[in-house]
């Protein structure tokens, strides 16, 4: 089978919090060190893919503490058939990048009226 | 993940003593190790930091997504650099359910010990994409000084 990773590298995975109300799902994804420029989002298939690139610039001097990681983040989430992959929002604020999906109309529950 | 949860042992089994004193010894072996730093009066819960010095100043680099510059208060005291702060919470409802939830919201206190006396009226921080960055001069007397030395 061939490897669809071209490059390997060491990915951070970041923290991230899923949650759901009123057929909007939103997924944050906590993304410390990332601009806009650095962040790619893609939906391929049922993968919902987030890449954040860190880009800050190492600083030069001697590290007297080191306990945050340099590596840019990658996420993976699977996506149920009843996501709708075109209306997704995205948003990054303050290193949290929140992402909106839409559950599909005919994915929601229904209400029947007894006549 | 990127504020650190620092779990204090607790001594109450003597086996579990020996499993931290296992997970140590991992610890110090293993490459990527992050080493333990947290003051005394830390809270649990506290955010990663770097700190680095160069010739005339220490920067002091910390994790903090989603919170905000209103939320965050800085102070230096002698030699101690005090970030503590407010990580607030998206609007919660009570209908909104959680699937997963990694991310961690409340206050957070970190204290720094830096080595040398600091000089406080140099001081300056700035909050970007979630990173703090705090950039400490140095006193003039801690700098290291050339002294030419003439050989007769």
């Amino acid at each position: 089978m061939e490897n669809k990773s071209v490059e390997r590298r060491r990915y951070a995975v970041p923290a991230c919090a899923i949650s759901e109300e009123g057929g909007t799902v939103t997924v944050r994804v906590e993304m410390p060190g990332v601009p806009k420029e650095g962040l790619e989002i893609k939906i391929e298939g049922n993968e919902l893919s987030v890449l954040g690139e860190r880009r800050e610039a190492e600083a030069r001097g001697l590290y007297l503490v080191r306990e945050r990681r340099s590596d840019s983040y990658q996420k993976l989430f699977t996506l149920d058939d009843s996501i709708s992959r075109e209306e997704v929002e995205a948003s990054l604020e303050n290193g949290i990048l929140t992402m909106r999906l839409q559950v599909k109309e005919a994915a929601k529950p229904k209400r029947i009226e007894i006549a | 993940m990127d504020l650190v949860k620092w779990e204090r042992p607790a001594a109450t089994d003597l086996w579990e003593a020996f499993d931290g004193l296992r997970g140590e010894l991992d610890r110090a072996l293993d490459p990527f190790r992050v080493p333990d730093v947290a003051g005394l009066f830390d809270r649990t819960t506290a955010p990663a930091v770097d700190v680095i010095e160069t010739e005339d100043e220490y920067i002091v680099i910390a994790d903090l997504p989603g919170v905000e510059k209103k939320d965050l208060e800085l102070s230096v005291t002698g030699s101690l650099l005090s970030i503590r702060g407010d990580k607030k919470s998206e609007q919660e409802s009570e209908k909104r359910k959680f699937f997963r939830k990694e991310t961690w919201v409340g206050s957070f206190n970190r204290t720094i010990d830096l080595p040398d006396r600091i000089d406080s009226g140099r001081i300056s921080a700035e909050l970007a994409d979630g990173v703090l960055t705090v950039h400490i001069g140095k006193r003039e007397e801690a700098k290291t000084k050339l002294i030419a030395v003439s050989v007769k």
